[in-house]
């Protein structure tokens, strides 16, 4: 079961949050682990045990951990083992080169764990803080476990550390405005999910349907451009629809992509694609080897590193490496080159073009494909065909509006009104706009029940 | 201010999916809809393997949206919208000027081993074999379709097919027939097959394969028995922006006679049948109407004194082409191979007919298995 079906929406939702708001306060945690069990059963009770045991684990290990802590070679031990443990199982569950490890641990081919990429990189934090001494907070098996199995963020994080999820836990304080907040925040979710990103998804099959070899340079941009936008909102739709659950609950979870997509910098960009993801690279990976070297060239390279790791974290296979390397490459160019501001529109373009040239990467299944893709990109083919015109006539409004969304302008738009006339105006029709929205996105979801396209199993 | 703005947004959102999850679960359950026609999906029943891998969830998902309160105006809304944003396919049906077409390019696989099983059933029976594959309506008006969703053609796949047959085996080409004629209400607006009058055309040619002259169109009266007949792409889109179809009855009042029909079912049940049953007109499946609903096999007598016996072995397309054959034989038999549980030779001896007519739609010739029970 996905945020975004009928099921969950009007059967699962509205009986947890009744159950959350009618047991007493004390009784509100343990009733959110066993929805969240429940949640994960649903999903399949192998996942379900699947789950509990890497909880099980990974909490055995940080108790360890903190028991010998600074008293014996034990503490080391058992940290090395959980952080191999983590790592090894991510790789054995997100590539099919184990496939025969894993039909020995009794998992069929098909199966995959939903959200092992954010548990497997949440788990290695923890156990990282905990080795460091700077997981303090309260250890309690519910508290870890809900770390782990919190219904709202198992999917599609964010990432968080261990101690700041404790604490937004232990200050929840949940009331009605939140639930407004945190709907609106799903509705905003499950409209990019349900009507950009599926809508998009649709060009993009078309496009990559085509022969890539004489692909024309206009239908290359549009599927690119497609592509991107719709990785873009289903992996923000996804993860704002489970930030909005968490604010029903009164867990107020940071948001996940801050309009990465037209940034003014690359830099920019990315500082709000999977902004804890990011983080987490910077936390754990980046700033552990820059300890170790100084030197300004090898930090450089440390950097472009980490980012291939990110990258290789979408993808499990080259062209995610390459699309990380990438990325990492042009913000260690653009800090060489540019210190100053640059005008606005400028960068806008020159990011957005670095971001789909490199995303071919992602987009594409092999690195020759990829390769394909980007010289029809730079039109190897010819100028255009009927094809795009076609996509054009078809997709333009689609495209149009769905680069807007993906924009701040109207944010911003709102910020800088201050408190005049439009804003309220805005604010006094904005429960009808999401209750418009969400009708919308039911009668999108009606025919199957569920729009579950991933893109990307994460 | 912003406060009391949440608050409402919280009320009218808890209200809204409060009301259609109390109605979802009081609602009384159907088990068909008419709108779609077809079975709507039933509790999933619980056990260890759906449970474990989850399809348990997923069946339950698709029941709760087959169930979902009024379902068939969401889905009207859906396909509203769906027309408004994007390449206008609503659900595998593409949205054309004035007709819906099948987009699924899925179901464009080849009839290569199906043709192997119409070999093999030459090879085996010493009768000929005539066989027709029909386009469906988006072959013969493919050029309507975006341009990447014609790349595999219906006339290669038909040709394909055709080239796979054994050279006895005479093939009789519809597709250029309709293809020429496709100014004329050849096919419906809101289903895959053709209308009486496009099945009329190419009868004309099929019946002087099959050694007769064709009764000419003047000497037919039509009635038109309904002007509201919506077909299997407007259940699957719910696209109401179409005009619903019109369908016809061709009788030849001077002509021969039908004079029993009667249908087996694999039971061995026998039922008194009709070449036109109005009474379809009123069901759900208002196409049944031709030959009334289907049954495995379906024997026809007529007033013809030739002592000619036809065997047809069809799938729907043929429903509405079966009457014109009445006019030429004293006894043809029907076979709806899909419909059979058994082997074919419990019900028919087909070396007792000296000519088979194969007649298919060529978006049901992918599935071979509706052959098995021929060859058995």
């Amino acid at each position: 079961m996905i945020y975004s079906s009928l099921l969950f929406i009007y059967g699962f939702l509205p009986l947890s949050l009744l159950l959350y708001y009618v047991v007493p306060k004390k009784a509100q945690q343990p009733v959110l682990l066993a929805e969240s069990a429940v949640f994960c059963g649903l999903i399949g009770l192998r996942y379900l045990m699947f789950t509990a045991a890497y909880t099980v684990i990974n909490y055995g290990a940080a108790r360890l951990i903190r028991r010998y802590r600074g008293k014996n070679e034990m503490a080391s031990a058992v940290f090395a083992i959980g952080v191999s443990f983590d790592i090894i199982s991510i790789f054995v569950f997100r590539t099919a080169l184990f496939v025969p490890l894993r039909s020995a641990f009794g998992f069929p081919e098909a199966f995959f764990p939903i959200g092992i990429s954010f548990m497997a990189l949440s788990a290695i934090g923890t156990l990282i803080d905990v080795y460091g001494g700077k997981a303090e907070a309260d250890m309690g098996f519910v508290h870890f476990a809900l770390y782990f199995l919190f219904f709202p963020r198992i999917i599609m994080g964010p990432v968080l550390r261990y101690r700041s999820f404790v604490k937004m836990l232990d200050s929840r304080k949940p009331e009605l405005a939140e639930i407004g907040v945190g709907l609106t925040i799903f509705v905003k979710g499950l409209a990019k999910k349900v009507i950009a990103a599926d809508t998009l998804f649709v060009l993009w099959v078309a496009v990559r349907s085509r022969d890539v070899q004489d692909m024309s340079l206009l239908t290359a941009w549009l599927g690119i451009s497609a592509y991107m936008l719709c990785l873009y909102f289903t992996l923000s739709g996804i993860s704002d629809m489970g930030i909005g659950v968490g604010y029903c609950f009164g867990m107020k979870m940071p948001q996940s992509f801050n309009y990465p997509l037209f940034s003014t910098k690359i830099r920019y960009f990315a500082a709000r694609w999977h902004i804890q993801t990011v983080q987490w690279m910077r936390r754990y990976v980046t700033k552990p080897l820059y300890a170790h070297c100084a030197g300004r060239i090898m930090r450089r390279l440390i950097f472009i590193g980490v980012w291939a790791v990110f990258g290789f974290w979408y993808t499990f296979s080259l062209n995610g490496l390459l699309w990380g390397i990438l990325i990492g490459a042009a913000i260690t160019i653009e800090s060489r080159i540019s210190r100053g501001r640059i005008i606005d529109t400028t960068g806008v373009i020159y990011t957005a073009l670095v971001v789909m040239i490199s995303g071919a990467f992602l987009a594409g299944e092999d690195a020759v494909y990829s390769l394909r893709y980007l010289l029809a990109m730079i039109g190897r083919g010819s100028i255009a065909d009927r094809f795009a015109f076609y996509l054009v006539k078809t997709y333009i409004v689609v495209l149009l509006i769905s680069m807007y969304a993906s924009t701040d302008l109207f944010r911003n738009m709102m910020i800088r009104s201050g408190r005049n006339r439009i804003r309220t105006a805005f604010a006094v029709i904005s429960p009808l706009v999401v209750l418009l929205l969400f009708v919308v996105c039911t009668a999108m979801m009606m025919y199957s029940g569920s729009s579950g396209i991933m893109l990307m199993k994460l | 201010m912003t406060k009391l703005i949440n608050k409402i947004t919280a009320v009218l959102m808890l209200a809204f999916i409060s009301v259609f999850m109390l109605y979802s679960v009081f609602d009384s359950k159907k088990n068909r809809s008419s709108e779609e026609n077809r079975e709507l999906s039933k509790r999933p029943g619980l056990s260890a393997s759906s449970l474990l891998d989850g399809s348990y969830a997923e069946d339950l998902v698709s029941y709760n949206a087959d169930h979902f309160p009024l379902r068939s105006r969401w889905l009207r809304l859906n396909s509203k919208l769906r027309e408004e944003i994007g390449d206008g396919i609503i659900n595998g049906v593409y949205v054309a000027d004035d007709m819906l077409l099948d987009a699924d390019t899925s179901r464009r696989a080849s009839s290569g081993s199906s043709a192997a099983e119409i070999n093999r059933f030459a090879r085996d029976h010493s009768g000929a074999v005539y066989v027709v594959a029909v386009p469906t309506s988006s072959g013969v008006y493919g050029e309507r379709l975006p341009e990447y969703l014609d790349d595999y053609r219906e006339s290669r796949q038909i040709s394909d097919f055709y080239d796979r047959l054994n050279k006895d085996i005479k093939r009789i080409d519809a597709y250029n027939i309709l293809k020429m004629l496709n100014d004329n209400y050849i096919y419906y607006r809101s289903d895959t097959k053709w209308t009486s009058y496009g099945a009329y055309c190419v009868y004309r040619t099929v019946i002087q394969k099959l050694g007769f002259l064709p009764t000419t169109f003047d000497k037919y009266s039509i009635r038109h028995v309904t002007s509201d007949f919506r077909g299997n792409l407007y259940n699957r889109s719910q696209c109401s922006s179409v005009k619903p179809d019109i369908m016809d009855f061709y009788y030849y009042n001077d002509g021969e006679e039908v004079l029993s029909c009667t249908g087996i079912y694999n039971s061995g049940k026998i039922v008194a049948k009709r070449i036109y049953d109005d009474k379809q007109l009123d069901s759900d499946y208002v196409y049944s109407a031709y030959l009334g609903e289907s049954v495995p096999l379906l024997k026809i007598k007529t007033s013809v004194n030739n002592e000619r016996k036809l065997l047809v072995i069809k799938d729907s397309y043929a429903d509405c082409f079966i009457p014109f054959l009445t006019q030429h034989y004293s006894e043809i038999d029907v076979l709806t191979p899909e419909l059979l549980d058994g082997p074919a030779s419990k019900f028919v001896d087909f070396d007792s007919y000296e000519q088979t007519l194969f007649l298919f739609g060529i978006e049901n010739l992918s599935d071979s298995s509706i052959f098995a029970s021929l060859n058995h």
